[in-house]
């Protein structure tokens, strides 16, 4: 399904429910009534073409292009980014950490598997605040500033002296690690795992950590194909009027 | 995992998508290129070496002759044609599997079935989980955290062929991360909860 202006927000709900944190994420509350995707965007002060966008990104991922997101101005992806990260930080981990928490085996490995695991899943959570602090410190101030200088055709000292110091393409930092440690703790869970004896529990944390997955794929492939290139190129552009 | 790889050579957009669905509809495959043009063909197959190519025949100059001449000996790839109605009854000898249009859902599904099958023992084989003596002794060395220079130092290797340990590693666990393997060494008795760093 292709997500447009005048599809009804609740059928695009019932078609693809992992859209329902991407909806959150707008501000959008549920019980918004039997409106289109336009009319509720206008109700909720959310620019309706950049909603689509996004969420038809999530939602067909395999052919969607990230052409028409990149014409929008970066602070509506930086923002979106940004609640993104509140999401994964303050909502998605600390339910994950939870349920780590409420396993239990009735044997003696009890207390290793527990603290095992739960030590994994700090470190990893830690690693996530640590990349989210940076990008939100540095990476994206920086970049918010780039365009900026670009949109109000700025070379003035202020910018110059940015420019001097950074670039963009300090921040092409990779994804890899923090992917590869959620992929580790699946294959961690569905293969070497001793079964818990709540296995209800692990059901849910299974199913928490693929949905974080992709949602964070989606996030990172926002950063890599929208943010950094379009940045990237607004520094370009600044560096050839400044010399 | 190893999975299955599939390259599908389609000039129509429609058949590609539905190709792709049901392709996709199986486990342990991956459809990994799609290509719309004869003439990158041959470079786009040769370089990604996949398992199966299924290819419509109007890619192809002549579908009779040797498919397998136009790329390079050491590929294993299972081909598969892809004909249009007018072509039903023909054979095409070089090819391993025929797909046509008029296919029913049935049909379809157990040709693939049966070419995907063919191509998962040397997959499973690839990704066998037992770990060699060896092996775990490198878990070990990485779950209590040295580095590659420590570890062949210790175990009288070089660091080349620690890495390659910690590649088959990664490969039959399905872990690729430090943290990851430490977990799988406690959780195994390879080494203590305490030992760990
Ligand atoms: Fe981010
Ligand atoms: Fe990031």
């Amino acid at each position: 399904m292709i997500i447009s202006k005048d599809t009804k927000l609740a059928e695009v709900i019932h078609h693809n429910y992992q859209l329902i944190p991407i909806i959150y994420r707008f501000k959008i509350k549920f019980g918004f009534g039997d409106g289109t995707v336009e009319q509720i965007c206008k109700k909720n002060n959310i620019n309706t073409e950049f909603f689509i966008e996004i969420v038809n990104l999530f939602h067909n991922e395999d052919y969607y292009s990230t052409d028409k997101l990149q014409s929008f101005p970066l602070k509506y992806t930086v923002n979106y980014l940004l609640k993104s990260h509140q999401y994964f930080n303050r909502v998605k981990l600390p339910l994950i950490e939870k349920l780590i928490h409420e396993l239990f085996w009735e044997d003696a490995s009890n207390k290793k598997n527990k603290d095992i695991l739960n030590k994994f899943f700090v470190q990893y959570r830690k690693e996530v605040i640590e990349h989210t602090t940076n990008e939100e410190k540095e990476v994206y101030p920086f970049i918010l500033e780039i365009e900026k200088c670009y949109s109000e055709n700025k070379t003035d000292d202020l910018c110059i002296s940015k420019l001097k110091h950074k670039s963009v393409k300090d921040y092409q930092e990779s994804h890899d690690e923090l992917n590869s440690a959620l992929l580790d703790l699946k294959n961690i869970i569905i293969k070497y795992l001793p079964p818990a004896d709540n296995s209800d529990i692990i059901e849910r944390i299974l199913t928490e950590i693929f949905r974080l997955e992709k949602d964070m794929a989606d996030h990172t492939r926002i950063e890599n194909t929208v943010l950094i290139p379009v940045a990237y190129k607004m520094e370009n552009e600044l560096r050839k009027k400044i010399k | 995992m190893n999975k299955v790889t599939f390259i599908i050579a389609e000039k129509s957009y429609v058949i590609r998508t539905g190709l792709i669905k049901i392709i996709n509809g199986f486990p342990e495959t991956s459809v990994i290129k799609e290509i719309t043009d004869a003439g990158k063909l041959k470079k786009i197959v040769n370089n990604n070496k996949p398992d199966i190519l299924i290819i419509n025949s109007k890619l192809l100059d002549d579908a009779h002759e040797d498919i397998r001449e136009m790329f390079s000996e050491k590929m294993k790839t299972k081909f598969v044609i892809f004909v249009g109605t007018k072509r039903e009854s023909e054979h095409f000898s070089y090819f391993d599997e025929k797909i046509s249009v008029d296919d029913n859902k049935e049909e379809i599904i157990k040709k693939l079935q049966t070419i995907i099958t063919s191509k998962l023992p040397e997959k499973h084989k690839a990704d066998s989980v037992e770990l060699s003596e060896r092996e775990k002794e490198v878990v070990k060395q990485i779950a209590l955290g040295k580095t590659n220079k420590e570890i062949a130092d210790l175990l009288f290797i070089s660091v080349h062929t620690v890495i390659t340990h910690r590649k088959n590693i990664t490969r039959k666990l399905d872990i690729k991360t430090v943290s990851g393997i430490t977990v799988y060494a406690i959780l195994n008795n390879i080494i203590d909860i305490d030992e760990a760093v």
